[in-house]
């Protein structure tokens, strides 16, 4: 596949070309997906960066497994790696409680209070912090939702429940977010109304 | 309305702060990337037909089987075979089935012996062994 035509190609597109012997669609496709699997598996796993990266690395595995047979028009790339990844970190944070509960990291508190002049990483910081606080499923939903930005019938793919489940799952996550974060508006540097 | 305002609030809020988590997301390192390719290549070389070295070698009957047509043509020449054998031991005095008498009748006057010399040793032979 040249190089433009590469570029311009969907996921999909790539993939079957990967499936035909193409390693540079292989290295496109590694570029455009690997970091928003970290990104998700990183989220889901409460900022664990090793696990992320093992969950990453498997889910990306599966795909090059699929490649040759993977049916056109069927399903998005992306969702079916989201499924995937999804799966993954589920499994692990199931391992996780079932090892030892107090393993669990718990959300880090940033509080040094240094009101003004917060950076970003900050505030990111403390969305992951509260991310964290959610049940499973929906901060999987949310984060696919407003950090990934898939489509409610992507989510509702990825996740294999109905859209209505996923509007109520983000819903949800989202009130618990609010209540989480909104108490800390000021610290942030958002103001106080 | 006080809700309205409260939830526009939540919603604006949390904009805000999906927006700092979208550009704070991590980045593949190098040797994530470098395993990620590794697994990729070993999936595709595994997929690659094999070219000889598994390649079972077969013998010269097999061989030979393969360029006349596979085992059934063996049938066929053993059934030809037989039915020349046949012919020949018989010796029919004229063979008219084909042309339906329409020829004239072939000379009969030659022997098998004459034909295959080794068949009258083999009449000695059986000769001397039945006395």
């Amino acid at each position: 596949m040249a190089f433009d035509q590469a570029h311009d190609a969907s996921d999909e597109a790539l993939l079957v070309a990967y499936g035909n012997g193409d390693r540079e669609a292989a290295q496109l496709l590694t570029a455009r997906l690997a970091p928003r699997v970290l990104g998700y598996a990183a989220r889901m796993l409460g900022g664990d960066r090793a696990e992320a990266e093992d969950v990453t690395q498997e889910a990306m595995l599966r795909l090059w497994k699929i490649a040759p047979e993977w049916r056109q028009g069927e399903a998005k790339v992306t969702t079916w790696l989201f499924r995937v990844a999804s799966n993954l970190c589920t499994d692990r944070l199931r391992k996780r409680r079932s090892v030892d509960i107090d393993s669990v990291a718990e959300p880090e508190d940033d509080a040094p209070g240094a009101v003004a002049g917060l950076i970003e990483a900050d505030r990111a910081r403390a969305l992951e912090g509260a991310l964290a606080q959610l049940p499973d499923r929906q901060r999987e939903a949310v984060v696919l939702r407003h950090l990934e930005g898939l489509t409610n019938p992507e989510i509702a793919e990825a996740m294999e429940i109905s859209v209505e489940a996923v509007e109520s799952l983000t819903a949800r996550g989202k009130r618990t977010l609010a209540g989480l974060l909104s108490g800390r508006r000021e610290e942030l540097g958002y103001g106080s109304d | 309305m006080a809700r309205i305002d409260d939830g526009a609030r939540d919603d604006a809020m949390l904009d805000e702060f999906f927006a700092a988590g979208q550009a704070e997301a991590p980045v593949p390192s190098s040797d994530l990337l470098a395993r990620i390719m590794a697994d990729a290549d070993g999936e595709a070389e595994a997929r690659a037909p094999v070219v000889s070295s598994g390649r079972r070698r077969r013998g010269w009957v097999a061989g030979l089987a393969a360029v006349i047509g596979g085992w059934p043509a063996f049938a066929g020449m053993a059934t030809a075979a037989a039915a020349g054998v046949w012919i020949g031991a018989a010796q029919p005095d004229a063979v008219t089935t084909l042309t339906g008498g329409a020829l004239p009748v072939t000379s009969t006057d030659y022997e098998l012996e004459e034909i295959v010399p080794a068949y009258a040793a083999y009449v000695i032979y059986q000769e001397a062994m039945s006395q």
